[in-house]
């Protein structure tokens, strides 16, 4: 069963003549530990695709299952989608939004903490969520204190916090330089392959293709192909 | 995670500066009800001190305090013959300004009959209370007298022999004590150029009426105003007689009017002092809404500026009330401890002002109920901002 399955999903904005239709007819799927990437240019619907399997844009049709639960079905199932989203999404942001009053520590456990898991534990796991990420070193420094790199690894800590089956990832190197870019996409794929999570990123950048399990290319708000094991299929 | 808190440590500097901003605009609305309940305290200070069963004035008039009253000194012999009326004195009150202790002071001077009489000062702190007819003063502190030092007023000089404290007018000013007549005698007496001015004027007025030089020179003492004029007389009843009945009685029989000490204090609220708490009433709550404005538009502030903190909470599926919380737990910090920072600097400031500041507890802890509701209150606009901020605000750069 696919953590991620998404069927003949369609999102028009507006209606009538100002209608516009962002998604057509869109069918994807992540399995647990495979890297997919969402790649096209800006327009494509790729930022539009993402709210919707991030739970936070409903689409006008089609279907959206995440870990064997519907969400969507031409519609709202009625699902508690915070939940939902708190229990089995870790988010990467382009420019990693961590919470700048709070150390690395705890920008970690803040995504355990709004889980209900008790503060010592959640601490621990931070800290051992850091050690897996090699900047133990840094638990106790401010966001500010962190260079762009430790910050994108406290980020993708955080989304590995709860252990999620789906980890979806909003151009994660766009502020990074090429080098940490690599080492960050590199890290992403062992996370995939380690933790046994879907982990989806959606970017521009087609330098980075060859390092994803899959890729599924949009424009126009269309799937246009999909490359499987960086090979055109 | 208390995430309010991790953000005021993050921003100390910010928030200091704001609390000990607001701290001030709350140390103002304590000291205003400081003034306001010191006011009050002041004005009923001699009225509840005085300790009289009535107050007998002029016919129709609310004296001795809120209108001059003027009464001839041996009325309180014939308030003295009415049934239920223990004991009678003459009372005598009224403001002057004065070199006193070096410097220009405004006072207020009671005269009383010292040889037992009602109305003299109700606690001496230090020496003694006037034991003869002339020329003794008892004063209070505030003046900044010493005990044996003396007091010119008018053209005779007044040894202090006794000091009392917190004895003061409606106004908040010091009392000093005189005898009935030492008071009479400030009160009227001229200097001799007055009084030969005053003298020619009679003159010329009998003159023109027609008397002859030696017959004007004859009844010229007579037109000259009395000096022997009382405020008020005080009375003290026979135990368990009905104030009410002895009142009536003194205005119907004597053509008086008599007040009862409740109904002289509500003379004084009503009259003297309900003006003046109208107006403080009204800076308080002017300053107090201020106060809730400012710290509405700082917690906003300080919400616009952890929006996309915020956007991240919710897409990390943050429930409402730890979003609720984070700033609503802000706006009470500010407030409470603006709240704490006045409190402590109305206190500290208290004894130096020049009027007199009574902080009642139970006024404190209305003010701060009121403040810290306003302190929610404030918090609402930002809360109402912060829930409506899109989680998708988080992505994207």
């Amino acid at each position: 069963m696919p953590v991620l399955s998404v069927e003949r999903v369609k999102k028009v904005y507006g209606s009538g003549e100002l209608a516009v239709t962002a998604l057509e007819d869109i069918t994807l799927s992540a399995e647990s530990g495979e890297l997919v990437a969402l790649l096209g240019p800006s327009g494509s619907g790729k930022s539009t695709l993402l709210l919707c399997i991030s739970l936070i844009l409903e689409p006008t049709a089609g279907r959206i299952t995440i870990n064997g639960i519907e969400v969507y079905r031409d519609g709202a199932t009625g699902i508690d989608v915070r939940r939902l989203r708190r229990e089995n999404i870790g988010f990467i942001f382009q420019g990693q939004n961590l919470i700048p009053f709070l150390t690395a520590q705890e920008n970690i456990a803040l995504a355990l903490d709004l889980n209900g898991v008790p503060k010592r534990q959640a601490s621990r796991r931070a800290c051992e969520l850091l050690d897996y990420l090699e900047i133990g070193h840094r638990a106790n420094a401010l966001v500010a204190n962190l260079s762009g790199g430790e910050q994108q690894r406290v980020a993708i800590g955080r989304a590995l916090a709860n252990e999620p089956p789906l980890i979806l990832a909003d151009e994660p190197t766009s502020s990074l330089d090429t080098d940490r870019g690599m080492k960050a996409m590199t890290l992403l794929r062992r996370i995939a392959k380690e933790k046994r999570s879907a982990v989806i990123v959606v970017t521009h950048d087609e330098r980075m293709i060859e390092g994803f399990d899959r890729v599924f290319r949009l424009k126009d708000g269309r799937l246009l192909d999909v490359v499987m094991n960086a090979q055109r299929s | 995670m208390d995430l309010a808190i991790k953000d005021v440590r993050h921003h100390l500097g910010k928030f200091a500066v704001t609390i000990v901003g607001v701290s001030l605009l709350l140390t103002i609305v304590l000291i205003m009800n400081g003034i306001y309940q010191g006011n009050i305290s002041d004005g009923l200070w001699l009225i509840d001190n005085t300790r009289a069963d009535l107050w007998v004035v002029e016919r129709n008039r609310g004296g001795p305090f809120n209108e001059q009253s003027r009464v001839a000194e041996d009325v309180y012999r014939s308030v003295a013959a009415v049934p239920g009326v223990a004991q009678s004195s003459p009372f005598i009150t009224y403001n002057v300004e004065r070199e006193v202790a070096g410097t220009s002071q405004h006072f207020t001077i009671i005269g009383y009959d010292v040889f037992g009489g009602l109305g003299g000062p109700a606690r001496i702190v230090t020496g003694r209370p006037i034991t003869r007819a002339h020329y003794e003063l008892v004063a209070d502190e505030k003046l900044g007298l010493r005990l044996a030092e003396v007091v010119r007023l008018g053209v005779h000089d007044y040894e202090v022999v006794g000091l009392t404290r917190g004895a003061v007018d409606f106004g908040g000013n010091p009392l000093a004590y005189l005898s009935l007549h030492d008071a009479q005698e400030v009160l009227f007496q001229q200097d001799n150029r007055a009084l030969q001015a005053s003298r020619a004027a009679a003159l010329r007025r009998l003159e023109r009426a027609g008397t002859t030089s030696e017959e004007a020179a004859r009844l010229a003492p007579l037109l000259s105003a009395p000096t022997d004029t009382t405020n008020a007389v005080l009375v003290r009843l026979v135990p368990g007689v009905d104030r009410r009945a002895v009142a009536q009685h003194i205005e119907e029989w004597l053509y008086l009017s008599a007040f009862t000490p409740e109904q002289q204090r509500d003379l004084m609220l009503k009259g003297r002092l309900q003006r003046m708490m109208a107006i403080l009433g009204l800076f308080r709550s002017l300053l107090v809404v201020v106060s809730i404005i400012i710290i509405a538009l700082i917690v906003y502030v300080l919400t616009i500026e952890k929006i996309k903190s915020i956007a991240t909470l919710k897409l990390l599926g943050a429930t409402n009330w730890v979003i609720v919380r984070l700033i609503l737990e802000q706006s009470l910090v500010l407030t409470v401890a603006a709240f704490l920072l006045a409190w402590a600097s109305a206190e500290l400031v208290k004894d130096s002002l020049p009027r007199s500041l009574l902080l009642l507890p139970a006024e404190t802890l209305v003010t701060f109920l009121v403040i810290f509701a306003g302190g929610i209150v404030a918090s609402l606009m930002a809360i109402w901002r912060a829930l409506r901020t899109p989680p998708s605000l988080a992505l994207g750069g």
